[in-house]
């Protein structure tokens, strides 16, 4: 995956590069507003990553610039202004997913995978699966094996998710936002009693699980581990 | 208070200003008058000898020689004080009566009145004792003598000195009254603006705490000072809050940072297996990620106290919230073998802001979930009651002494019962914040045994 990284702090933009790199992308960096707008309208990235604070050109002018210039490439803003109403600015200039410094490495990377799934599933599906589970989109019916599962609405909604990011991490945060539309920090961890109540109606009663847990990370749902 | 800075106050310029305009329009007005005095003075003297000569000559004429010295001795008599005098001459230019000793030498006999000067030796009697211009008239009766009669200005004189007097006094009046008046607004003024500019200086010397006095005047600069210590209320709690957040950074965030860093050094002193340092390190970000949320949690509920919260605020369907956060947690309270129970009203709305509601709401449960033994019972109750809505979160967990309400609410206070459990002790402090901020009251009360947190939105919020 092509991703270009526009972000000035060299010390964050270092291990931002590096981890990506690891992680088997293929990154560019720009360390101002102007060489960013440059790079990402001459280059074909598949996610920019964009802080709000950037010499030469702020990053939500460039983000309107790019939208205006018909450029529909997935944007992930950063930015070190913590407050709701700077999250609703970012996502309203035409940035498709915002994250608040300081934010954990594996956060971003997990955001920059849904990213791409996000832009590149736009075809409407009637029915989303993994190995044999699978979830109906128009009459919600959950079937492991041929087998019904009986899901209540929340534990539906949490399965759609992570469904439509089947492969990926994703995070705890991102699962508070997406699914339950709250911004805060639990301070114990709510998601993961969600989460294995679910794991005990979609995997204990079959050999293989689907839903599993990455230590400090998140968790992701695939057929393999 | 020196004169130059009373002198230069808008007050006293404003009055002098005015004392001056005024001072002219009064000239000009005393003025016109006393011209307009004299020459009606003027004119009654003139017109009153006129008239005075033709009844002597009708007198003279119809009565004779004699009635008419007689009429003019008894008029002279009364007129001893009203200073009018006359010359009564034969056709050989000899006295035959009056009040002055001889023809006055300028006066021609015109029918006309002419101010003619007469020593006041020529008058007998002494009617004058200053030399003085006499309006005069003289005329030749029928045989050939002649009668003059003279006014004296004197009377006339007095009243336009009166008038003049008057002008001199009420001008002067005038502008002490308006020096005064600028005297007093002045210091009165300066004594207001030296009450702030005194207390502007104790600030700036680093006393915050000083406010501008606030008289019982109610007047434009008691609206002044009122605004001014809002402002300044306002800028000491933004600075106090400052000021805890660095204190909180600088004694309670030293510790974990510290441990953190001897974790890592101890692990560096000998060789180990790869497998420990991944799980060294693992336990490192995990102490990094608490340290993080410690920070943003400080700043939050800075922000939130300061009020400088600028996020989202809306109609929040406080129900539907707590419905949502209530299904959150009710896994972790099963999974502690606990109960979760919901009595929420429903369509409850409250002002405000989404996120920090769940937050503190989910602050408040995760509190009683986590200081609530197997077996126990939360309850997550909202309802409302008359204006205000109630929302209370009661478990039956150890509680808090009621010695300590006042002391959770502390930035990092715990209590020693809860020192074992995991948590920063910022908790309840933030959902205080979020209390404060949407203006609602939050109070705990004893559920006997365990705790009850009480959150009263009054109907201000909505």
């Amino acid at each position: 995956m092509r991703i270009l990284l526009i972000e000035d702090d060299q010390q964050a933009a270092t291990y931002i590069v590096k981890g990506l790199t690891e992680s088997g992308h293929n990154v560019d960096h720009a360390a101002d507003g102007q060489l960013g707008l440059d790079l990402a309208l001459a280059e074909n990235y598949d996610v920019l990553v964009i802080d709000r604070m950037l010499p030469k050109r702020d990053g939500l002018s460039l983000i309107r610039m790019l939208r205006a210039d018909g450029d529909k490439t997935p944007i992930l803003v950063l930015s070190a202004l913590a407050e709701v109403d700077d999250r609703i600015e970012g996502l309203r200039s035409g940035g498709d997913d915002y994250l608040v410094k300081p934010y954990a490495f594996s956060e971003l990377l997990a955001r920059v995978d849904a990213l791409t799934r996000r832009y590149t599933e736009t075809v409407s599906l009637t029915a989303l699966k993994v190995a044999d589970l699978e979830l109906n989109l128009l009459t919600h019916k959950v079937t492991r094996a041929g087998c019904l599962i009986r899901l209540q609405p929340m534990e539906l909604r949490l399965l759609e998710f992570l469904l439509r990011h089947v492969g990926q991490v994703v995070t705890r945060t991102m699962l508070l936002e997406q699914v339950w539309d709250l911004h805060f920090d639990p301070q114990t961890n709510v998601i993961d009693t969600q989460i294995s109540r679910l794991r005990s109606k979609i995997d204990r009663d079959f050999d293989r699980p689907l839903l599993h847990t990455l230590r400090g990370v998140g968790y992701k749902l695939d057929e393999f581990r | 208070m020196n004169l130059g800075r009373l002198l230069n106050t808008s007050a006293m310029r404003i009055a002098l200003r005015y004392a001056a305009i005024y001072a002219i329009l009064m000239i000009l007005g005393l003025s016109t008058l006393y011209w307009a005095s004299s020459q009606y003075i003027d004119e009654q003297i003139t017109t009153g000898l006129k008239q005075k000569m033709l009844d002597l000559i009708h007198i003279d004429q119809a009565q004779g020689r004699k009635s008419l010295i007689q009429t003019l001795n008894a008029q002279s008599a009364i007129n001893k004080q009203s200073r009018s005098i006359f010359l009564l001459l034969n056709s050989s230019h000899k006295k035959i009566a009056g009040d002055l000793e001889a023809w006055p030498s300028k006066l021609d006999v015109t029918n006309r009145v002419v101010n003619v000067w007469i020593d006041s030796q020529l008058i007998s009697n002494s009617k004058m004792d200053q030399d003085a211009y006499w309006p005069m008239i003289a005329e030749t009766l029928a045989d050939g003598s002649q009668l003059l009669l003279a006014q004296s200005l004197k009377q006339a004189e007095e009243l336009q000195e009166q008038i003049l007097y008057s002008i001199i006094s009420i001008f002067l009046l005038s502008v002490g009254l308006a020096l005064t008046m600028g005297w007093i607004i002045g210091r009165t003024l300066l004594a207001r603006i030296d009450n702030i500019n005194s207390t502007a200086k104790a600030i700036t010397s680093g006393n915050l705490s000083h406010r501008i006095p606030i008289t019982e005047k109610n007047d434009e600069f008691d609206e002044l000072a009122k605004y001014l210590n809002t402002m300044l209320n306002r800028i000491e709690q933004l600075l106090t809050g400052m000021r805890q957040v660095t204190d909180n950074i600088a004694h309670d965030l030293r510790k974990p940072l510290s441990r953190l860093r001897n974790r890592l050094e101890i692990t560096l002193l000998e060789e180990r297996e790869s497998q420990e340092y991944q799980q060294i390190l693992t336990e490192t970000i995990n102490d990094a990620d608490e340290l993080i949320i410690t920070f943003n949690t400080l700043l939050e509920i800075a922000q939130t106290e300061a009020e400088s919260f600028r996020g989202e605020w809306e109609s929040v369907d406080l129900s539907k919230l707590l419905q949502q956060l209530g299904e959150l947690y009710q896994e972790l309270a099963n999974s502690k073998k606990q109960t979760l129970k919901l009595t929420v009203q429903n369509g409850l709305k409250v002002t405000g802001n989404r996120h920090l509601l769940a937050q503190a709401v989910s602050n408040l449960l995760d509190n009683a979930i986590k200081y609530t033994p197997a077996n126990g019972q939360i309850i997550l109750a909202a309802k409302q009651q008359q204006k205000n809505i109630t929302l209370k979160v009661s478990d039956n967990g150890v509680g808090i002494p009621t010695d300590k309400y006042k002391l959770v609410l502390e930035r990092f206070f715990r209590l020693d019962s809860a020192r074992s459990m995991p948590g920063n002790g910022l908790g309840l402090s933030l959902v205080k914040a979020v209390a404060d901020l949407h203006r609602a009251k939050l109070s705990f009360e004893d559920n006997q045994p365990g705790l009850t947190v009480v959150i009263i939105f009054t109907k201000l919020n909505n």
